[in-house]
């Protein structure tokens, strides 16, 4: 059995807009989503903003209802068996809230662990062991509100594991750590993973989805457009090689000469405070640097270098350089 | 529901009830609404009622402390649900295998056990400031009384909650619910002085019954009958407002699942 099937899922956003004139505006989030994760596989879901990753997360998790499709977790309907799904899975949703901010760290588990029907007994020791494993001994008594950012995210992983769930939904838990709070996080996941854990993970972060995820799916418009293991997707990029560019200030003109290279598979750009770093995907690897440079003259250019393609760039590619 | 089920759901609500108590007190207007709220009405009824005497008093002790019952009620708990949604606890509350009735009726515990407190500082106010002495006509069935009322009014807000949950504007509306339950239901001077049109609207909510039964037994040497009767109505309607809001509950929690309201995004 396979811990989460998900078939044909749709939701639409109905809101109603204007005063006098009332209309209702259909946004549709998830347009037809399908995909299956095993039990023990760490599956990740990775799309742009708007791409309706949340929004699946949120029908899995029993907080939406979808609007066309069906979905089971742990075999169970999340629709007809909501609150048996409830007992068997653990969800995160990133950010800073989803804590009571006036309670200490412990008070935030003792009552979340009461709710999950957690025995006391079991609560009072399950707490400071999981506080350790999520590297927050010694700071349960402390009030959340003056918990740092990575700590709030590490007590939601701890809120979490409570009831020791077998399958975990972790949306975008990452989001906004610094690089050492992010590490600390991914730490944890893994340590989760080795535990035999089915976990969702949802995030922007590619390094992050390639270094942890056994499969991916990218969603785009509420669409699955690839599903497969990471070195499986960098496989649909394997005939491109990425010459990126440090550019200080490029003009839109210039940008526009490079995208109508007939060599330039996708051109994306990172915008790093003062300069951007232009990726471009192109077939013809090293050979295409000299004509790369002629499309940019007259600009403000500093390091380049031509490297072999990631999955961020497998992911440029299969979006169309939305991201 | 078994009767583990149930001792279990019992010590989730105390869970509930002790959290919501130590994170309310933290905020100022909690205090006003439970503490100075009602000192404010009963410093106005009781110089509205000096030329009355003294037997007035107790009358406007319980009745303030009525009052700050139901603002707790209506404002903290109704509130504490759009709280919970803004700060996204809303959503990790309704995920979890917990009933989320049960979760509110132990928020609803905790509001009415503080405000308590409105008639204890309604009690000191017309014992120190306006020099009544005050003492309880028959203690004993008042205080089952009270017990009996706190049970009423944590399920009538029952079945107000699910309206919160389901709409996130519905606070607008709190004030204009808060004044017409003050009298309506005899909070501050007895229900015979208003249109008799009323009266049915006033023994349909369950604390009319409860103001008329603590009342009685605070002021008035009122028959047991009629204590015994006022308190079945309570325990009736209680019920029934239990089915309603359980009801009530499965259908805005739907609702709000289908209409995407459990958060502000």
């Amino acid at each position: 059995m396979n811990a989460i099937e998900v078939n044909h899922l749709r939701r639409v956003y109905r809101a109603q807009i204007g005063v006098f004139n009332r209309s209702i505006k259909e946004v549709v989030a998830v347009d037809d989503i399908s995909f299956e994760v095993k039990q023990g596989e760490l599956f990740g879901l990775l799309g742009p903003n708007g791409a309706g990753k949340t929004t699946t997360v949120k029908m899995l998790t029993t907080l939406l209802i979808p609007s066309a499709g069906s979905a089971t977790v742990a075999g169970v309907d999340v629709v007809k068996g909501a609150n048996e799904v409830r007992k068997k899975i653990g969800f995160i949703f990133g950010g800073e809230r989803g804590l009571y901010w006036r309670l200490s760290g412990d008070d935030n588990l003792r009552y979340f662990a009461s709710l999950y029907g957690v025995d006391p007994s079991v609560s009072k020791k399950r707490i400071p062991y999981l506080m350790e494993l999520v590297g927050l001994k010694g700071r349960g008594n402390e009030r959340v509100g003056g918990y740092s950012r990575g700590m709030k995210q590490r007590l939601h992983v701890a809120r979490t594991l409570l009831h020791d769930p077998d399958i975990l939904f972790l949306d975008e838990p990452t989001i906004g750590l610094d690089p050492v709070g992010a590490r600390e996080f991914r730490n944890v996941i893994l340590d989760l993973q080795s535990q035999k854990k089915t976990i969702l993970l949802t995030t922007h972060y590619m390094f992050e989805a390639d270094a942890l995820s056994d499969r991916i799916a990218i969603i785009n418009k509420g669409c699955v457009i690839a599903m497969d293991t990471p070195s499986g997707l960098k496989k649909h990029v394997s005939d491109l090689s990425v010459v990126e560019v440090e550019t200080f200030g490029a003009s839109e003109t210039a940008l526009e000469k490079l995208r109508a290279l007939p060599f330039v598979d996708s051109l994306s750009i990172e915008d790093r405070e003062q300069k951007q770093i232009l990726l471009v995907q192109t077939t013809r690897g090293a050979e295409a640097v000299p004509d790369v440079m002629t499309a940019l003259e007259g600009q403000r250019v500093g390091r380049v270098i031509v490297r072999e393609p990631t999955l961020e760039d497998a992911y440029v590619r299969l979006v169309g350089g939305a991201a | 529901m078994n009767y583990s089920n149930l001792f279990k759901y019992w010590r989730t609500v105390l869970t509930v009830a002790e959290m919501s108590l130590r994170t309310q007190f933290s905020e100022g207007f909690v205090i006003f609404a439970i503490i100075f709220q009602p000192m404010i009405i009963a410093i106005l009824a009781m110089f509205m009622l000096k030329d009355k005497g003294g037997d007035y008093a107790m009358f406007v002790v319980v009745g303030s402390g009525l009052t700050g019952l139901w603002s707790s009620l209506l404002f903290v708990s109704g509130n504490s649900i759009n709280v919970e949604r803004w700060t996204g606890t809303l959503e990790s509350l309704v995920g979890m295998p917990t009933p989320f009735e049960v979760i509110v009726f132990g928020k609803n515990l905790a509001n009415v056990v503080q405000s308590l407190l409105s008639m204890v500082s309604s009690y000191t106010l017309a014992a120190v400031l306006f020099g009544y002495s005050l003492t309880l006509t028959q203690p004993l069935l008042f205080f089952i009384t009270l017990f009996i009322s706190m049970f009423a009014f944590i399920c009538f807000g029952l079945t107000i909650a699910p309206i919160f949950i389901m709409y996130r504007s519905v606070q607008q509306w709190e004030n204009a619910m808060e004044f017409p339950v003050y009298i309506i239901c005899g909070f501050l001077f007895p229900i015979a002085l208003l249109p008799e049109w009323t009266t049915p609207i006033s023994y349909l909510l369950p604390p009319y019954w409860a103001a008329t039964a603590l009342h009685g037994t605070s002021t008035a040497m009122m028959p047991l009958n009629q204590v015994l009767f006022s308190w079945a109505m309570m325990i009736i309607f209680s019920l029934v407002d239990l089915v309603i809001a359980s009801q009530l509950f499965k259908i805005m929690l739907y609702k709000a699942r289908v209409d995407a309201t459990l958060d502000v995004d």
